[in-house]
């Protein structure tokens, strides 16, 4: 079985190999830091899921890099802030700064993004044995939120100023556009984030998540559904109240952090949707020792394996123990 | 409905312009400015804490009712200084040194504000010499720090160590919060309290400063 057919067979829940597939995160702060267990890791635990190449025709108009100290702009054109090499910064000032968005002129939506080419994508998927992700993550909430900043953006949604909702609808139509035509190419799977949860509770009112957002991931998801593609989601934070709508709209694979929730309390979704990892990267990683993590390992595959619905997946970031992040993969391969 | 009641109900509901109206025509009708900011401005605040704690209301709804009292507070205030009113306590609040992250921070704010206190807001990315600095300048009761990323966590260690370089660390409460944070933590690193979210932490540093008092 290749790592493909793998990753296909764990995400319909007819994985019979005792193998979990395998994905590592980096940051530049962990490439930068411990370049020699990475390496260790991708040699030692090859991933199985991979992202493709997104070479653009058109330059977008970002500048400076967002890992460095400093300055930077996003693709939007949002200032973002950094103080800590290797890891993203912060959005200190707002690019809209009026309640009403009369400055939303100010904001300029990538299109250049769908100048990727996509022969190199098709190419690229045809040289790999691998799971392939599209190299595009439409994130509407997070963007708003670099748009207006957080405080800013989570008032406005409380009543939507009549400009700010005819940005979103650009917004859609085009994070619309631009997962279409990656769902086109022969990528496995596309994939969307944002994250939803505090460190306890949603951060906005579920109902108000349903109404606002839930269609536009749903839209996201029947794009890739259209094409035969796998939907793979990333949100952090406590996000149980809405799990089971990204199973509902679709999604297969979440990648959440599922420690911060409670592995019992995702018990009922085992078997409904694939836990994308993640292994808690605020304590176990940073502080845990290998027992905590041979036990936390235990316990993800005894409470959510379904004959897949699983995915070895954990952040090498800050903080975390570089032999941490090896003790994880080491421990999903001893099944 | 009393107008004192009123400014509580529409500052729940985040009614910023309703509660400046109605704080405005209550000094005119010759209310007491500490019952429009107690049992008007504050309760209604305090009720929007309980029910976050309870996960009934959310961040946005918080926010905006924050800024409805914000409003009221504005038109309140001169009349509150020319009576003398007392804040429940000074707390001087920042991000420490390394991390840029101000959402938590800001709601700890609001909710110590809903509560009586003064606060002195230090911004993010704050030296530990500052945090000591402003709370022996201001008089404040309580330093309170915030961190999200695991990685700039130990700097709030830094600012207690500050504390007992310059002998001050029994001079005041010292309260964390922050995602990565942990009771434990809290202990390791000798400050007086973790709280899990920012309504605990205003119903605990007031506990905590009526009880020094």
């Amino acid at each position: 079985m290749t790592p493909r057919e793998l990753v296909y067979a764990t995400l319909e829940f007819e994985n019979k190999t005792h193998r979990v597939p395998r994905q590592m995160w980096t940051l530049p702060y962990s490439e930068w830091k411990y370049p020699d267990m990475i390496d260790r890791i991708h040699r030692e635990f090859p991933d199985d899921i991979i992202g493709a190449p997104a070479v653009l025709r058109e330059k977008t108009i970002e500048e400076g890099d967002p890992y460095r100290h400093g300055v930077s702009r996003d693709a939007w054109g949002c200032k973002v802030t950094n103080i800590h090499e290797g890891i993203i910064g912060e959005v200190l000032t707002p690019l809209v700064e009026d309640e009403e968005w009369e400055d939303v002129d100010k904001i300029h939506i990538p299109r250049e993004w769908l100048s990727f080419d996509r022969d190199e994508v098709n190419a690229f998927c045809r040289s790999t044995d691998r799971f392939v992700t599209s190299g595009c993550c439409p994130r509407p909430f997070e963007q708003l939120q670099f748009i207006r900043k957080t405080e800013n953006l989570y008032m406005d949604l409380t009543d939507i100023p009549e400009l700010m909702g005819t940005f979103m609808k650009d917004m859609h139509a085009f994070y619309c556009e631009l997962l279409e035509e990656w769902a086109k190419t022969e990528v496995d799977a596309i994939t969307f984030m944002d994250d939803w949860g505090s460190q306890s509770s949603l951060l906005i009112n579920p109902s108000l998540w349903r109404q606002i957002f839930k269609p536009m991931y749903k839209d996201y998801a029947e794009i890739g559904k259209k094409y035969n593609k796998k939907v793979f989601m990333h949100s952090d934070g406590y996000i149980l109240d809405i799990l089971p709508d990204f199973a509902e709209i679709g999604v297969d694979a979440v990648n959440s952090q599922i420690f911060c929730i409670g592995i019992d309390k995702l018990a009922p979704l085992a078997g409904k949707i694939t836990f994308w990892g993640e292994m808690d990267r605020q304590h176990l990683l940073v502080e845990g020792t290998a027992g905590d993590i041979q036990a936390a390992v235990s316990k993800v595959r005894e409470t959510l394996w379904k004959q897949g619905g699983c995915i070895a997946q954990c952040e090498f970031g800050p903080g975390a123990a570089p032999q941490n992040v090896y003790e994880v993969f080491k421990n999903w391969a001893e099944w | 409905m009393a107008i004192i009641e009123e400014i509580s109900e529409f500052l729940q509901k985040g009614r910023a312009k309703n509660v400046k109206a109605l704080v405005t025509q209550a000094l005119e009708e010759g209310e007491d400015p500490k019952a429009i900011l107690n049992e008007g401005l504050l309760s209604g605040m305090m009720i929007i804490g309980e029910k976050f704690k309870k996960d009934e209301v959310f961040v946005p709804d918080v926010l905006i009712a924050a800024r409805a009292m914000n409003t009221g507070l504005a038109v309140l205030e001169p009349r509150l200084v020319e009576i003398g009113n007392e804040p429940v306590g000074k707390a001087v609040i920042g991000t420490v040194k390394g991390d840029l992250h101000d959402i938590g921070k800001n709601l700890v704010m609001m909710m110590l504000k809903g509560v009586g206190f003064e606060i002195h807001d230090l911004g993010v990315d704050v030296e530990p010499e500052t945090f000591v600095d402003k709370a022996e300048e201001v008089g404040a009761d309580i330093i309170g720090m915030s961190a999200l990323l695991s990685t700039t966590m130990p700097n709030m260690g830094e600012v207690v160590e500050e504390l007992k370089n310059r002998g001050l660390r029994e001079k005041y409460i010292v309260m964390i919060g922050g995602a990565p944070v942990t009771e434990k933590f809290a202990r390791e690193i000798g400050v007086d309290y973790y709280t899990p979210d920012a309504a605990t932490c205003a119903e605990i540093a007031k506990k905590a400063v009526e009880e020094r008092k």
